[in-house]
């Protein structure tokens, strides 16, 4: 797409994620629109229009309709849409403004999963096919799938089944190492290799505790502008080159591969083609590590790792971390904010840290955690997944 | 709260694994499909029905589940996986039951690309109060206690004069618990009463050979049904698809009724099924009568505990007619009498014995009596009868009683399967009949009597044909396998009580 045409990023906000139990999910809203409000110098009599989103407020909150709690808040009635996903809620916010609709639009995500923790477990079943839900399958279980029909696919045994688990297992360590440098991550510590095994030993299975990413609560939000209005405001804009989705069937069982996932094979093509780039211009990622099994899937999928080949890129770049994997041979920072394993994983929020994280990267203001790369970082790709799988959104961003 | 509309829907694909094919293509779907994704819009209207229920599928990958989300917790851990069937056309979602997973350590590959056949299980846990949730992408392994068989539908070759059994089937699950003098059944935990039935009715259409369709009433004597208004003939009715079905409307072309008379509340109904072949105005060619019984007992601590010793778990299924009779019912008699032996109150979970009335005032009155009579009626010695089977609560009424009206050991052993299974109620004289007519030459004849607390004896005359023997080869899951499999697991008094209190 021409860069004429790119929706703008000119304020981004989040607020720190984990457990907020004291606050309601509209404090959280609100503290994250007003951070993305201040960054971007607008007021909220600018916003043209609202995108926000939330798996599980209607019931972890009893809140039914969202868009009313955020009129009430900006006090404006202006249109507003929910979705369930972040980055599904920036779609629609990038396609409005593409249209000519709207200059500029509110997108924000927030979730508030710890008000519910007895139930949290059963409500993401609804994210899964119900019929799995009668079987019996679990959160955790169509992960573990994965990875068994991964291995027998690729015909990984003896000393690479070894070789895959610590791969897998470094996965988490690098995040939570990650997130340390992130003030605003859940988990902002440092774990040992040797506590992740120790954890899936625990319960005798390949992907344990320390695998997956933790019930959290936050908010996250961002202005997006037309270009128009943005040139005028913004110091360093990041506009949106590419955005793109694509859909699975929801009963995982069913699907022809069940070792990758299509969807986010297919929003990443059209995402590169959107932005008229390579695969190989970016080299910064976010993914959707909703265990660690999904970032090694996704660096094949988004076609950073050849097929098979993504747990021994992630095995070697981690024996003597530098801060990113070396993929197909060359350099690509994945999940520098912690990713969901330790930034957290707000549902609603988690893609607008995602995106966060990127837009702070590509401005050179991610502080201690900047990554340092020998050629200019220009491009930089997120990857949501809504379901196993599901939906896939990616969105590719460049620095102007 | 669970909606009732969609457990009506859930468990009308669920509990017989409905699904799709396109006649274009021949491409299948788990559930039902009006168009093929493939074909597109010409194969609308060219969709077939077809189900899973009596096939085989293999277990391509699983994970050992040991956190299940909220209803599934009583569970305990279970293997979960992905089940295909017909060669990979269609893959569902799955979970292994009849296993008790202790240990840490489970090596999954053990279980992968083993063939695993559906079973008709509860769903998951609910509220006391809510409508009870069933489905069949439960699954056991075929090399195990359970065989996978077809379930093949043979045109009849022969039309008799008497009716009586064209086939049969008894369910009773792979664990034991071990008692002094017997063995007793205990189900898993996803088992009921109602799950039996539909077991014990499958099991009897596979040993019959008849059309489903052509099945005119079926009866379901239970005292344990988990409901106290709501029958279990219509689930049997509907997941075995008895009768001419309307697929439109939903329907099955049957009489479906629960009968309750303590434990002889199924083969009382023997009689009416016999005579309701018979009557050519009825148009019923077949007739299904299943006892099934989770055995109620009183923990052993409690009141009515004593019974805890010998209550087991199981069902039978006969189904009655015209064609191909292997064994034909040539007389009956029934005896009844306002007697409180045993009894259980509404809303009470568990039975209480009278005391004073068990035994000779009961079980040997009313058993004799029926059994005299009805030899007398037919002008019959004790060296008439080959067989002499009757109500076993436990092991030594029924020899005490066999050896009163005069029968010897080999009369009356051959029938005695309460030592194998313990008592499991309305199946229980049923099962002991089974497992005679596994064994029994043509132009045998078996005295049946049943009985009921309350109190009352059915006696039967059954004499076999020469059909018994060519029909036998159908039935591989015969009572003596289900006695004898190496794969029965016993378990201690603690953990059948846990199971047996189900979902």
């Amino acid at each position: 797409m021409s860069p004429q045409l790119c929706p703008i990023i000119v304020g981004v906000g989040r607020t720190k994620f984990g457990e907020h139990y004291e606050k309601e999910p509209e404090k959280l809203i609100e503290e994250a629109w007003l951070k993305a409000s201040v960054s971007a110098g607008i007021e909220r009599k600018d916003l043209d229009a609202a995108y926000i989103a939330d798996y599980f407020l209607q019931i972890t909150n009893k809140i039914g309709i969202e868009e009313g709690f955020l009129s009430e808040l900006t006090e404006l009635h202006i249109p507003m849409e929910k979705t369930r996903s972040f980055s599904s809620a920036l779609l629609n916010a990038c396609n409005s403004i593409q249209a000519g609709r709207y200059n500029v639009a509110l997108v924000g995500g927030m979730e508030k999963m710890t008000d519910r923790w007895e139930k949290i477990r059963d409500d993401l079943m609804l994210l899964e096919d119900p019929w799995s839900y009668y079987a019996g399958c679990t959160p955790e279980a169509n992960h573990e799938l994965m990875l068994r029909e991964y291995m027998k696919k690729h015909k990984i045994s003896g000393e690479n089944t070894e070789k895959l688990n610590v791969a897998l297992a470094q996965i988490s360590v690098k995040n939570h190492h990650h997130a340390t440098m992130n003030e605003q991550a859940q988990f902002q510590r440092e774990i040992t290799l040797d506590r992740v095994l120790a954890e899936r030993r625990k319960v005798s299975k390949p992907l344990g505790l320390l695998d997956f990413a933790p019930i959290s609560d936050g908010a996250t939000a961002l202005i997006l502008a037309s270009p128009g209005v943005a040139n005028k405001q913004a110091s360093a804009p990041i506009c949106i080159a590419g955005s793109a989705s694509a859909t699975d069937y929801v009963t995982f069982p069913a699907r022809e591969d069940r070792t990758s996932f299509v969807a986010s094979r297919i929003a990443m093509q059209n995402a590169l083609r959107m932005a008229d780039i390579r695969q190989n211009d970016v080299h910064i990622a976010e993914l959707y590590d909703q265990s660690t099994l999904l970032e090694m899937i996704s660096l094949e999928d988004l076609g950073f790792s050849e097929e098979g080949e993504a747990w021994k890129d992630v095995y070697t770049s981690c024996k003597d971390y530098q801060g990113f994997y070396v993929a197909n041979g060359r350099e690509l920072f994945v999940n520098t904010n912690g990713g969901l394993k330790a930034d957290g994983n707000p549902l609603g929020a988690t893609g607008g840290a995602q995106v966060f994280e990127i837009v702070k990267q590509l401005q050179g203001e991610a502080g201690n955690r900047q990554v340092k790369t020998s050629k200019e970082l220009r491009f930089g790709c997120a990857l949501e997944l809504e379901g196993f799988g599901t939906k896939a959104y990616v969105h590719i961003l460049r620095r102007n | 709260m669970s909606s009732e509309p969609i457990e009506r829907r859930v468990s009308y694909i669920g509990d017989r694994l409905k699904g799709s094919s396109c006649s274009l293509c021949g491409k299948e779907y788990f559930r039902l499909k009006d168009y093929c994704g493939t074909c597109g819009r010409k194969s609308f209207g060219r969709m077939k029905d077809i189900d899973f229920f009596y096939e085989k599928g293999v277990l391509e990958v699983c994970t050992f589940v040991k956190q299940p989300t909220n209803k599934f917790v009583k569970l305990g851990s279970y293997i979960y996986g992905i089940v295909s069937f017909h060669n990979g056309k269609v893959r569902v979602p799955g979970r292994l039951t009849d296993r008790i997973l202790n240990g840490s350590n489970i090596d999954l590959s053990s279980f992968e690309d083993r063939e695993v056949v559906p079973r008709f299980r509860r769903r998951y846990t609910v509220e006391q109060s809510e409508v009870i949730p069933t489905i069949s992408l439960t699954f056991t392994f075929g090399d195990e206690y359970y065989p996978h068989q077809e379930y093949e539908m043979t045109k009849p070759r022969k039309e008799y004069e008497t009716p009586g059994i064209v086939g049969y089937g008894v369910y009773v699950p792979r664990f034991r618990i071990k008692e002094p003098t017997m063995e007793r059944s205990v189900p898993f935990i996803d088992e009921d009463a109602i799950t039996a039935a539909v077991e014990a009715g499958k099991l009897a259409l596979v040993h019959s050979g008849i059309d489903q369709a052509l099945i005119g009433k079926v009866y379901v004597g239970s005292e344990s049904n988990p409901y106290a208004v709501k029958p279990i003939a219509s689930k049997v009715a509907q997941v075995l698809r008895l009768g001419e079905e309307d697929k439109t409307e939903g329907l099955q072309s049957v009489d479906a009724v629960d009968t309750e008379f303590a434990c002889k509340a199924a083969t009382s109904m023997f009689k009416d099924a016999t005579a309701l072949v018979y009557y050519p105005g009825a148009h019923m060619p077949y007739i299904m009568v299943i006892g099934t019984d989770n055995s109620q007992a009183a923990p052993r601590s409690e009141i009515g505990g004593e019974l805890d010793f010998f209550v087991g778990y199981g069902s039978s299924a006969f189904i009655f007619g015209k064609q191909d009779v292997i064994a034909e019912i040539e007389g009956w008699y029934s005896c009844t009498s306002d007697t409180p032996d045993f009894w259980r109150r509404d809303l009470q979970p568990y039975p209480r014995h009278g005391g004073r009335f068990t035994g000779e005032p009961a079980y040997f009155k009313h058993i004799s009596k029926a059994a005299e009579k009805l030899m007398e009626k037919l002008g019959l010695q004790i060296d008439d009868i080959d067989y002499f089977v009757s109500h076993q609560p436990n092991v030594s009424f029924p020899i005490k009683v066999a050896r009163a009206i005069g029968f010897k050991e080999e009369q009356y052993m051959p029938g005695l399967q309460v030592v194998n299974f313990g008592n499991t109620y309305s199946g229980a004289a049923p099962i002991g009949l089974a497992a005679v007519l596994d064994k029994a030459k043509p132009n045998q004849r078996i005295l049946l009597v049943g009985y009921g607390s309350g109190a009352g004896s059915d006696a039967y005359s059954l004499v076999t044909t020469s059909q018994i023997e060519e029909k036998r080869n159908r039935q591989e899951f015969s009572v003596q396998h289900q006695a004898e499999d190496k794969h029965v697991e016993y378990v201690d008094y603690d953990t059948y009580r846990k199971l047996k209190l189900g979902l």
